[in-house]
């Protein structure tokens, strides 16, 4: 009989287990995203386990982004400064937000976001997509809404309530972040011209292929070989920065040493680190003027032209802007990429390829307040 | 015999059953190596960002900002054992918390290694993949383009002489610059328990291990493959055993 005692016990913890089991099924559960798949090219993404996306968690993001109840008036959303058809920016030198305010920062385009520096905002504040959805919402100047208020806003309507209930369990604003970030991270721009050549589908027109050429290459005299220098902070497939550590960060030239904002300095407390702000993504560049932190440039062509005789010099220039010259590295004319007109002609016809025009159409990432008109 | 004697008997059997058991399972169980890579110019440690080392070529002083290299195909070797770590494509760097790089092998196979090999640079194989195997990244800092492949050693910072300020950029790829090393150890690198072997990573050697390079002269390399070929044959040289 005492032999029998531990597995009548373990008998016992089964049944519990079974019977916990059982009650669990009784809560609604998400049902896992299917199909959720991203260019090979790419490389790896990771989805936080304690975040996997599922169809409720990503239909309540999508509610969420562009829901006006967010802000403390009720006037503006994710989407006032993340336009869909501008892949997610607004088309200003920097956002405006509830106080009507110009904002310190460009707003920043929302596409292939798990991938490139694993940081969020131009100087990096946030680490993770959750802890970032959270900032815009509290702002004074961006959306001034208090994260209790807003709880209980969402908590008196039904079809959140559900949607909550069946996503995370619970109306609180971990889930609130959880669910932006959720939506955020299917933002995938995978169909642009430059994704169908490299899946061998197309081929780019002549002015095109050469300005992928000089995208692609950091000038060097010695051997001739020509360069636009871009694919020194910009990576070759995902034309974002790069994700190890702090390498997605760069001090591009913009402004001289008496001038240089903080930048990644504000958070890493780091001098070596001021004046160097997050690379972007340049997928649908052509679509998201203004250019840099601050919304600076117009135009990419003005863009271009800082490239090619704008830079600033001060203590932590990139050395590889500061060294790449295609005139060699005697040139005494200082730091231009000394690139002709026809070569920065081509760098732009390459950054057109990069527009995907079913990302900026895409109806799971529209609004899904507005009804459809068809 | 007594019931006692006969007890205590039994028990002694058993304990010595128990002790030979586990030693068996414990030989048999994979132990942990790791690999600690520790930075140098010279003699003294690197210190990133600061304006202190001498050109070892002619005069005038450098900086280091940024210094990475892939090193990979770690294996283990000895009379009867062999042991390669799969995926071994590791991005050494130094600019992290520690000032020093490590390299852990989770689950070596006990053996009689007495020699490690790895190598600096990424084989021609996984060069022209796009494939992401350990650090390599297509996306990432160390590829050159899809066509070229990845740079192996990155070495990025400024040189001053005579007030002048000049940037130093050294990007050494190319299938002919993967440089295997190989290190024979006189003792046993595994014993009963984890291991540890130390590594000093001088960059200095990179402009003079075989070939004396002057900064002033040779400021950046980068595709032009002869001067790719010089610091390769020199970074060769810069891993030893401490």
């Amino acid at each position: 009989m005492r032999r029998l005692a531990p597995a009548a016990a373990s008998f016992a913890v089964l049944i519990a287990a079974i019977a916990g089991g059982g009650c669990d099924a009784r809560r609604l559960r998400p049902t896992p995203l299917l199909g959720f798949s991203a260019p090979f090219v790419f490389g790896r993404f990771e989805v936080p386990a304690d975040n996997p996306l599922t169809e409720e968690s990503v239909e309540l993001g999508r509610r969420l982004f562009y829901d006006r109840r967010l802000s403390g008036n009720d006037t503006v959303s994710c989407s006032t400064c993340h336009l869909q058809r501008l892949a997610f920016t607004d088309g200003r030198r920097t956002g405006i937000g509830v106080s009507g305010k110009p904002l310190a920062f460009n707003s920043m385009s929302l596409a292939n976001l798990m991938w490139g520096a694993p940081h969020f905002f131009w100087n990096g504040r946030a680490a993770t997509l959750e802890a970032q959805a959270l900032v815009p919402i509290q702002h004074p100047d961006e959306m001034a809404e208090d994260l209790q208020r807003l709880v209980a806003e969402l908590s008196a309507d039904n079809s959140y309530r559900a949607l909550f209930e069946t996503a995370y369990g619970e109306i609180s604003a971990a889930a609130i972040s959880r669910a932006l970030a959720s939506f955020e991270r299917t933002l995938i721009s995978s169909n642009s011209r430059y994704d169908q050549f490299l899946r061998g589908e197309i081929t780019l027109e002549a002015q095109e292929e050469w300005g992928r050429k000089l995208f692609m290459a950091h000038p060097d005299v010695k051997v001739s070989l020509r360069g636009g220098n871009c694919i020194d902070c910009h990576s070759q497939f995902l034309t974002s920065g790069f994700s190890t550590r702090l390498d997605g960060f760069s001090n591009n030239g913009l402004d001289d040493e008496e001038h240089l904002q903080p930048g990644l300095q504000s958070v890493t407390g780091d001098p070596a680190h001021r004046g160097r702000f997050k690379v972007p993504t340049l997928r649908n560049i052509a679509l998201t003027a203004p250019y840099m932190h601050d919304g600076r440039f117009a135009t990419l062509e003005e863009v271009l032209h800082h490239y090619n005789g704008g830079i600033r010099k001060s203590s932590t220039l990139s050395p590889l802007i500061a060294e790449a010259d295609n005139r060699g590295p005697d040139s005494q004319q200082g730091t231009s990429l000394h690139l002709t007109e026809l070569e920065k002609g081509a760098i732009i016809a390459f950054l057109h390829t990069l527009t995907d025009n079913d990302f900026v159409t895409e109806e799971r990432f529209s609004d899904p307040f507005v009804r459809k008109r068809k | 015999m007594n019931r006692t004697t006969l007890a205590a008997a039994v028990l002694a059997a058993a304990a010595v059953a128990y002790a030979a058991a586990r030693f068996l399972h414990d030989a048999a169980q994979p132990v942990q190596l790791t690999l600690q890579f520790h930075p140098f110019v010279g003699a003294e440690p690197l210190v990133p960002n600061q304006m202190r080392y001498a050109n070892p070529g002619g005069g005038g002083s450098f900086e280091v900002r940024d210094f990475q290299f892939f090193l990979s195909n770690i294996r283990l070797a000895g009379d009867t054992s062999a042991y390669a770590e799969p995926d071994s494509y590791h991005l050494v760097r130094f600019d992290g918390a520690q000032a020093t790089y490590v390299v852990t092998l989770h689950s070596v196979p006990r053996g009689d290694y007495n020699r490690i090999e790895f190598a600096i640079g990424v084989d021609p194989a996984a060069n022209r993949s796009t494939e992401s195997r350990g650090d390599l990244d297509p996306n990432g800092r160390m590829a050159w383009t899809w066509d070229v492949g990845y740079k192996f050693v990155l070495l990025e910072g400024a040189f001053v002489r005579d007030g002048v300020r000049k940037p130093l950029v050294y990007h050494v790829g190319f299938d002919e610059n993967y440089k295997r090393i190989s290190t024979e150890f006189a003792a046993k690198l595994l014993g009963a328990r984890d291991a540890n072997l130390k590594f000093r990573v001088d960059l200095l050697k990179m402009f003079t291990g075989y070939t004396s390079v002057d900064m002033a002269a040779l400021s950046n390399v980068k595709f032009d493959r002869n001067d790719a070929a010089l610091l390769a044959r020199n970074y060769a040289e810069m891993i030893s055993p401490m």
